[in-house]
C-alpha cells in the first residue's frame, strides 16, 4: 500500500488564515453590544456556603447579570453526575465557579464580583489519596450513593474502580525466581494549551448560538441542553479556530454559565480566561497518580505474573474521569505477555481540580510507572532491556495482558527501529545514557457523519462534525475525500465548526477524528463517486463499473483518452440531480478480551487498533546538580497507515516534547489545602524551542484493516505516552535506581543520589 | 482617567484614548482591532503577544501602551504582505511548523527580529532567538526548520 | 492618575519628587499589576528615553553603565563582555530576547529581587549605584542599597541613574553561573557570580563571590579572597563551595528545598570560580558561560 501522499507539501487550508493574523479565535470576535463575563471562584477547597447574596452585586453601575445556582435549573452533570454549573451548598475546589457576572467591561464585572457576598464555614479538605480512603475519612460527596452514574463502581470516597483479574496471580507468583516490586507516585500536570478558552453566546429570540473553543462542540451543546433545559434545535455551538486543547478543551464547560449569562443580560456575552484561571478552573488537568506494582518472573525473562493497584487522584468531581481505573489498569499491564495478573485501580475524590482527559489519559504516568519498572525486572535477571521487551512485548498473532490476540501489529518493528535510530549501542559519555520504553493506545471508535458535496464547477465542501484544534482535520479528511473521487486536497473546503450544519461527532477527543470521521467522510465521498460514475458513463458510452476517477477526470478504465473531466461533470449534475453525498458508516466492534473478570468494566480490555510505539532517549545527567537534559529522541510508532505524514510527524514530535516536559519540569503543586501554588507558565514550566532536542520519527506502516480508511490508525494521543518512560529509564542507568516520582525534577534527581527517595 | 495618545502601527497613525495602566496587547487588540496579536499569559511568559517596537520584539502584554508614543509598532499583520505571504509565514506554512496557530504571530514576530539582525542565524542562534516563544503543538522542529529555510532563502 | 514620558533628567526628578514613580522597560511594573500583586501607581514618569541614562561609556576609574541600558545591550557591548563579563553573562540568561530588549540594568537594581541575576555579577565587579533627586546625588554600595526583598534604601524621589564599575586588575575574570531546570524563560534557582585575579605564577591573587537567590538580599560571601589566596583554581572549589553553602541562608518554595539551594548555590559558585579564573587566564569562554561550558541545564 502506497503512501496516499508520498512527499507531497500539502499546507493545511487554515494555514494562511493563522500566519497572517487574521484568523478568528473566539477572543478575537466581538458582537454589537457585547458584554464581558467573570466569575466568582471558591478560593477555598472545601467548605460549606452560609451565605451568598448577590443582590449588591446586581446593583453595582454597568452590571447587567448576576447569576449562582439558585437562577439555574437544578441539574447534574459529568459521567458521574455529581457537579452543578455553579456551587451549590458545598464547595470541593478552589477553581469552582459561585456567581457569574456579565457588565459593561471588565473593570465593572470585577466590581461586581466584589460586590457579592460570599461566606463559608471551612470543611477539612481531603488531599492524600490513602487517607482518602480510610476508614472514616472525610467525604468529598456527602450525597455520592444519590448520584446517577452509569457502570461505575463506587464507595466513599472511590469515584470509580475497575479490577481486572487473569489466570491465577498467586500460582504465577510461586512459579517466578525473582518478584520484584516498585512502588511510583506521579504529581498532576496541566494540557497548558496556549489559546486560554473563551465562550461568546448570543441569544436570537429563543435559540442561543455559542462561540466556544471546545474540542468537543456536539458534547458541548448536549451540556448546555441538558443544564438549561433547552432542546438540541435551539442550542448551536460554533468553533473558530482553536488555539490547542490536549484534552483540556474536552467536555462541556462554561458554554453553559454564558449562555445563561446572556439571556439574563438580554446582550451578547463574552467570557475569555487569564492564563490562571486556564490552570485552576477546568476539570481537566492530568491526574496525579500512586502505582504499586508486583511482578513475577523466571530467570529466563519470562513473566509469571503481575499483581497491581493503582490511585488515581480524581480531584473534586468526575467530569469524564469514571474510565480512568480501566484505562490506568490496561497501561499498567501493558503490551505484554503475561497470563497471571490482578490489577485493582481506584479514582479517588479529593477536593482538588477535577481531573480529566488530557492527551492520553493515565498513560504517559502509567506507562513511566510500567516501564520503569520493566527496567528493574530487566536487571534483577541481569538482562538487557531491550532483549527484555523483545521477548516479552506482544507480537503478530500473540495474547496480550487481558486475553485479546493480536492482528498484524508492529510494536516489535517500533523497538528494533527506535533503536537503530537513536545508535543505541553507541559509545557514551559517563554522564549520559539511552533510555527505552515502551507504549500503547487503543483506538475509540464512535459514531460520526458527513455531508460531501461537489458543486457546478467541480470544487467540493466536506461539512462534518469534526473539531480542529490543530491535529489536522482540515488535511486530513479532504485528503480522503481527494482519493475517493479521484481529485486534489485542495478541491475541498472543510467545514467543521458548526453543530447546526455538521452532523454529529465526538470532536477531538481519543484521537477519533480519521477512524470515525474519516470513515464517514469516505464513505459520503463514495457516494459521490457512484453518481460522478454514473454521470461519466453514460456521457462516454460506457459501464459505470469501467469508469475510473483519477486526475480531476472520469475516465474508461484502460483507456484514459476516453475521459470526461469532473468539473464537467459537476456541471452537468448541478442541472439536474446535484452531487450530494453523506456518510456515518458502522463504527468497528470492540473485540472481546478472553478469560478477563473485570468488575467497574468500561470497554476498554479489548482494544480495536491499538496503536504501539517505542520511544530512545539519550540524556545527559549533571551529576552535581540533578539536572537531566535531553539529548536526543526516536521514536517510533505503529499507527497503521499513515495517511498525512506532515500532520502525523508533527503530532509524534509534539508528543515527545509534552511528554519531555511531563518528565522533568511540568506538575502542579498543590498546598495542604488543595490550592495550586504554581498556576502561570513561569513556574509551570513548559519545554521551550531552546531545550526541544532533535526527535527522530519513524512510522512502523502496517496496513491494519477494520480501523481507519486505507489501513489507518489514530496517533495524536499515541505520542504522549512513552517518552517519560524512557528518560526515567535513561536516569535509571546513570543513578542506579529509579526516580521513582514524576516529574522527575532536578532536585528529585539530586535527592536520589543522596541516597533520598527512589523507588 | 485616559489619556489622548499617538500610536504608530504597521505605519499608521492612530490616536487613541488610553488609560494609564493600559498595555499595548490591549490596545492593539480592543481599540484597533488588530487581533492577530495573541493573549496567552499575562506575565510575557509565552510570547504570543510579541509584537515589534522599533524592529525590537517585545511581549505587548507588559508594555505600557503610554510607552509606545513615538515608536514604530508592528504586528502580524503589518508584517503581512499585500498580496501573498511573507516568506517566514510560507515557510512556516510548506514545513508544517503551525497547528493550531495560537502561538504563530509571536514565533513570527520573533524570527523576523532575529532575521533582521542576523540573517544567517546558526541554529542555536535560532533557538535562543525564538526562546520566548512557547508551542505546545509542534515541539518545535518545523518551526525551527522554517526559520532556517527562510533564513537559507534569504 | 497621570503619565509622563521625560524629556530630561531634570523633568523626571521633578516628576519624582511630584510623587510619580519612575517606568523604564515596564516588565515587572505591568505585570505586577496585571495578576495583583502591586496596583500601578497612579503617577508615572517614563525614563526609557533619556540619553543619559542609555549611555555605556568610560570613566576615569572604569565604566559608567546608564540605568536604562537594556539586558540586550549588556549582553553584546564589547566593554562588558571583554572586562566584566559575569554582567553579560547574566544579561544574557536574563528571560527570552523581548524581555532582554526591555528589560533595564537599573530597572533590575531597583527591582531588588534577591533571584535578580545581574546583581551579584554586580557585586563581585564592585558595582556602586549612582542615585539622584532634586535635593542632589549620591552613590550607594549596592550592600546598603539593597535592604531586603524588593526593598532598597533609596528615597522615594530619588532615581538610579547610573551604575559604575571600577577598572579590572590585570589578569582579572569574571562569571555567573546560575541553576535552571530550562534553557530560557528561566528565573534563578540559585545563582552565583565569581571574579577572580591571578598572579604571575598562576595561582589566585584575589577574588570574590556573591550569590542570587539565596537570601533575602543579593549576598557576598565573606573570607572568599582569604580562602582562594595562594591556591590554584584547580584547588579551591570544594573549599569555595563549603564556604558558600555556609553563607547561605536559602528558604525553601516551589522552586527548591533549602537544602537543595544550600547544596546547589556551592556547585554554581565553584563553577563560577572555575569559569572567571579560566576567564583571567586568557581563556574564551562565550557569553552566557552556562551554555558554553555545558553548566547545569545545558546542553
Amino acid at each position: 500500500m502506497p503512501l496516499l501522499t508520498e512527499s507531497k507539501h500539502f499546507i493545511r487550508p487554515d494555514g494562511p488564515d493563522k500566519v497572517t493574523g487574521s484568523g478568528r479565535y473566539v477572543a478575537d470576535i466581538s458582537l454589537t453590544g457585547m458584554l464581558t463575563a467573570k466569575f466568582l471562584y471558591a478560593g477555598v477547597s472545601h467548605a460549606r456556603i452560609t451565605r451568598l447574596d448577590i443582590s449588591a452585586a446586581r446593583q453595582v453601575p454597568g452590571v447587567f447579570a448576576v447569576l449562582t445556582q439558585e437562577d439555574v435549573p437544578e441539574r447534574r452533570f459529568g459521567s458521574v453526575a455529581d457537579r452543578t454549573l455553579f456551587a451549590k451548598d458545598v464547595v470541593r475546589f478552589e477553581g469552582e465557579v459561585i456567581a457569574a457576572v456579565a457588565a459593561v467591561d471588565a473593570e465593572a464585572a470585577q466590581q461586581g464580583l466584589d460586590a457579592v457576598v460570599f461566606e463559608y464555614e471551612p470543611l477539612p479538605a481531603v488531599t492524600d489519596l490513602e487517607a482518602a480512603i480510610a476508614d472514616g475519612a472525610q467525604l468529598v460527596h456527602e450525597g455520592w450513593a444519590d448520584y446517577e452514574a452509569a457502570d461505575v463502581e463506587r464507595d466513599g470516597n472511590i469515584a470509580s474502580f475497575t479490577s481486572m483479574i487473569r489466570g491465577d496471580v498467586e500460582a504465577g507468583m510461586a512459579e517466578a525466581d525473582h518478584v520484584v516490586s516498585s512502588r511510583y507516585v506521579s504529581d498532576a500536570s496541566q494540557p497548558a494549551p496556549i489559546e486560554p478558552r473563551g465562550v461568546l453566546a448570543q441569544w436570537e429570540g429563543d435559540r442561543v448560538t455559542i462561540w466556544s473553543s471546545t474540542q468537543v462542540p456536539f458534547q458541548a451543546r448536549d451540556g448546555v441542553c441538558e443544564t438549561l433545559d433547552l432542546p438540541t434545535n435551539r442550542v448551536r455551538v460554533i468553533v473558530p479556530h482553536m488555539g490547542g486543547g490536549f484534552g483540556g478543551k474536552c467536555g462541556f464547560h462554561y458554554e453553559a454559565h454564558v449562555a445563561a449569562l446572556a439571556r439574563a443580560a438580554r446582550r451578547p456575552v463574552r467570557l475569555v480566561f487569564s492564563r490562571q484561571e486556564e490552570f485552576i478552573a477546568p476539570d481537566r488537568r492530568r491526574e496525579g497518580m500512586i502505582i504499586e506494582i508486583t511482578t513475577g518472573l523466571r530467570n529466563d525473562g519470562t513473566l509469571t505474573a503481575r499483581r497491581a493497584r493503582v490511585l488515581l487522584d480524581n480531584g473534586a468531581y468526575s467530569s469524564d474521569a469514571s474510565f480512568f481505573p480501566h484505562m490506568a489498569a490496561m497501561q499498567t499491564l501493558g503490551p505484554y505477555k503475561i497470563d497471571n495478573i490482578h490489577v485493582e485501580a481506584s479514582s479517588i475524590y479529593t477536593n482538588r481540580q477535577p481531573s480529566g482527559s488530557v492527551r492520553a489519559p493515565t498513560a504517559p504516568q502509567a506507562c513511566w510507572a510500567l516501564e520503569s519498572h520493566t527496567d528493574e525486572l530487566a536487571a534483577a535477571i541481569g538482562m538487557d532491556p531491550v532483549a527484555f521487551r523483545q521477548q516479552n512485548c506482544v507480537d503478530t498473532g500473540e495474547t496480550g495482558v487481558a486475553g485479546q490476540v493480536y492482528d498484524e501489529i508492529g510494536l516489535q518493528d517500533c523497538i528494533r527501529e527506535a533503536v537503530s535510530a537513536i545508535d543505541y549501542s553507541q559509545e557514551l559519555d559517563e554522564n549520559e545514557a539511552i533510555g527505552v520504553a515502551v507504549g500503547w493506545w487503543p483506538s475509540f471508535p464512535g459514531p460520526s457523519g458527513a455531508f460531501v458535496k461537489i458543486d457546478s464547477d467541480g470544487k467540493g465542501v466536506i461539512t462534518t462534525g469534526a473539531q480542529e484544534c490543530g491535529t489536522g482535520s482540515v488535511m486530513t479528511l479532504p485528503i480522503l475525500a481527494a482519493v475517493e473521487l479521484g481529485m486534489e486536497p485542495e478541491d475541498f473546503e472543510l467545514v467543521y465548526q458548526d453543530t447546526s450544519a455538521a452532523p454529529y461527532d465526538e470532536g477531538a477527543t481519543g484521537s477519533q477524528t480519521i477512524l470515525n470521521n474519516g470513515r464517514a467522510t469516505v464513505e459520503a465521498a463514495q457516494q459521490i463517486a457512484v453518481q460522478l460514475k454514473s454521470l461519466a458513463a453514460e456521457k462516454l458510452e460506457a459501464s459505470p463499473d469501467d469508469i475510473v476517477l483519477a486526475d480531476g477526470k472520469a475516465h474508461v478504465a484502460g483507456s484514459p483518452e476516453l475521459a470526461v473531466s469532473i468539473a464537467d461533470l459537476a456541471g452537468v449534475a448541478a442541472e439536474g440531480e446535484m452531487l450530494l453525498g453523506k456518510g456515518s458508516g458502522t463504527p468497528p466492534e470492540y473485540p472481546s478480551a478472553v478469560g478477563v473478570d473485570c468488575i467497574g468494566d468500561r470497554g476498554l480490555s479489548g482494544w480495536v487498533g491499538p496503536q504501539f510505539s517505542c520511544h530512545a532517549v539519550k540524556i545527559r545527567l549533571d551529576r552535581e546538580t540533578g539536572v537531566v537534559r535531553v539529548l536526543d529522541v526516536s521514536a517510533a510508532h505503529d499507527s497503521g497507515v499513515i495517511i498525512n505524514p506532515i500532520g502525523a510527524s508533527g503530532q509524534v514530535e509534539g508528543g515527545v516534547l509534552m511528554g519531555i516536559g511531563q518528565a522533568l519540569t511540568e506538575r502542579t503543586v498543590y498546598s495542604e489545602d488543595g490550592a495550586q501554588e504554581n498556576p502561570a507558565f513561569l513556574d509551570y514550566k513548559l519545554q521551550t524551542i531552546a531545550d526541544a532536542p532533535p526527535i527522530r520519527v519513524h512510522f512502523v506502516e502496517i496496513f491494519t484493516p477494520g480501523v481507519g480508511p486505507h489501513g489507518s490508525k489514530p496517533i495524536a494521543e499515541a505520542p504522549n505516552v512513552a517518552t517519560a518512560a524512557a528518560i526515567s529509564n535513561a536516569i535509571t542507568k546513570l543513578v542506579g535506581r529509579p526516580v521513582a516520582q514524576l516529574p522527575m525534577t532536578a532536585e528529585r534527581v539530586w535527592g536520589l543520589m543522596q541516597g533520598r527517595g527512589g523507588g | 482617567m485616559t489619556e489622548p495618545v499617538m500610536l504608530t502601527v504597521n505605519g499608521i497613525d492612530y490616536r487613541v484614548n488610553v488609560d494609564m495602566g493600559r498595555n499595548l496587547l490591549s490596545v492593539l487588540r480592543n481599540e484597533l482591532g488588530l487581533t492577530g496579536t495573541k493573549e496567552g499569559c499575562d506575565d510575557s511568559e509565552c510570547g504570543a503577544c510579541m509584537v515589534l517596537l522599533d524592529g525590537q520584539p517585545v511581549n505587548s502584554c507588559s508594555y505600557l501602551a503610554l510607552q509606545a508614543q513615538g515608536r514604530s509598532v508592528t504586528t502580524v499583520e503589518g508584517l503581512t504582505p499585500a498580496d501573498g505571504l511573507h516568506p517566514l509565514q510560507r515557510s512556516l506554512l510548506e514545513q508544517g511548523g503551525v497547528q493550531c496557530g495560537f502561538c504563530t504571530p509571536g514565533i513570527i514576530m520573533s524570527a523576523r527580529a532575529l532575521l533582521d539582525r542576523n540573517p544567517s542565524p546558526s541554529e542555536e542562534e535560532i533557538r535562543i532567538g525564538l526562546s520566548g516563544n512557547l508551542c505546545r503543538c509542534t515541539g518545535y522542529a518545523k518551526i525551527l526548520a522554517a526559520v532556517a529555510q527562510t533564513a537559507s532563502d534569504g | 492618575m497621570s503619565f509622563m514620558i521625560a524629556g530630561s533628567l531634570e523633568e523626571a526628578l521633578t516628576a519624582l519628587a511630584a510623587g510619580a514613580r519612575p517606568v523604564a522597560g515596564g516588565t515587572d511594573l505591568v505585570v505586577g499589576a496585571r495578576q495583583g500583586k502591586a496596583p500601578l501607581p497612579t503617577s508615572l514618569v517614563a525614563i526609557d528615553r533619556l540619553a543619559e541614562l542609555t549611555q555605556i561609556e568610560p570613566t576615569d576609574g572604569g565604566i559608567r553603565i546608564g540605568a536604562s541600558v537594556t539586558h540586550a545591550r549588556l549582553l553584546t557591548d564589547p566593554t562588558i563582555v571583554s572586562d566584566y563579563t559575569a554582567l553579560a553573562d547574566a544579561a544574557a540568561l536574563v528571560g527570552s530576547p523581548s524581555t532582554r530588549n526591555v528589560g533595564t540594568l537599573g530597572g533590575n537594581v531597583m527591582n531588588a529581587s534577591p533571584a535578580m541575576d545581574t546583581g551579584a555579577p554586580l557585586m563581585v565587579l564592585g558595582a556602586v549605584a549612582e542615585v539622584q533627586s532634586e535635593r542632589g546625588s549620591r552613590t550607594v554600595d549596592l550592600s546598603d542599597l539593597w535592604t531586603g526583598p524588593g526593598q532598597t534604601s533609596a528615597k522615594v524621589d530619588e532615581l538610579c541613574v547610573a551604575i559604575d564599575l571600577p577598572s579590572r586588575p590585570a589578569r582579572s575574570g569574571s562569571a555567573y553561573v546560575r541553576l535552571e531546570y530550562r534553557r530560557a524563560m528561566e528565573i534563578a534557582v540559585v545563582g552565583a557570580a565569581a571574579s577572580v585575579t591571578l598572579a604571575d605564577d598562576g595561582t589566585i591573587s584575589d577574588g570574590s563571590v556573591a550569590l542570587s537567590a539565596v537570601a533575602p538580599t543579593i549576598i557576598e560571601v565573606d573570607g572568599v579572597a582569604e580562602l582562594m589566596a595562594g591556591h590554584l583554581p584547580d584547588a579551591v572549589g570544594a573549599a569555595i563551595a563549603a564556604a558558600v553553602a555556609e553563607a547561605a541562608e536559602p528558604i525553601s518554595d516551589l522552586r527548591a528545598s533549602d537544602s537543595y539551594r544550600r547544596h546547589t548555590v556551592g556547585v554554581m559558585a565553584a563553577r563560577a570560580v572555575d569559569a572567571a579564573a579560566r576567564r583571567a587566564a586568557g581563556e574564551e569562554i562565550s557569553v552566557p558561560v552556562n551554555r558554553a561550558i555545558g553548566v547545569g541545564a545545558s546542553r
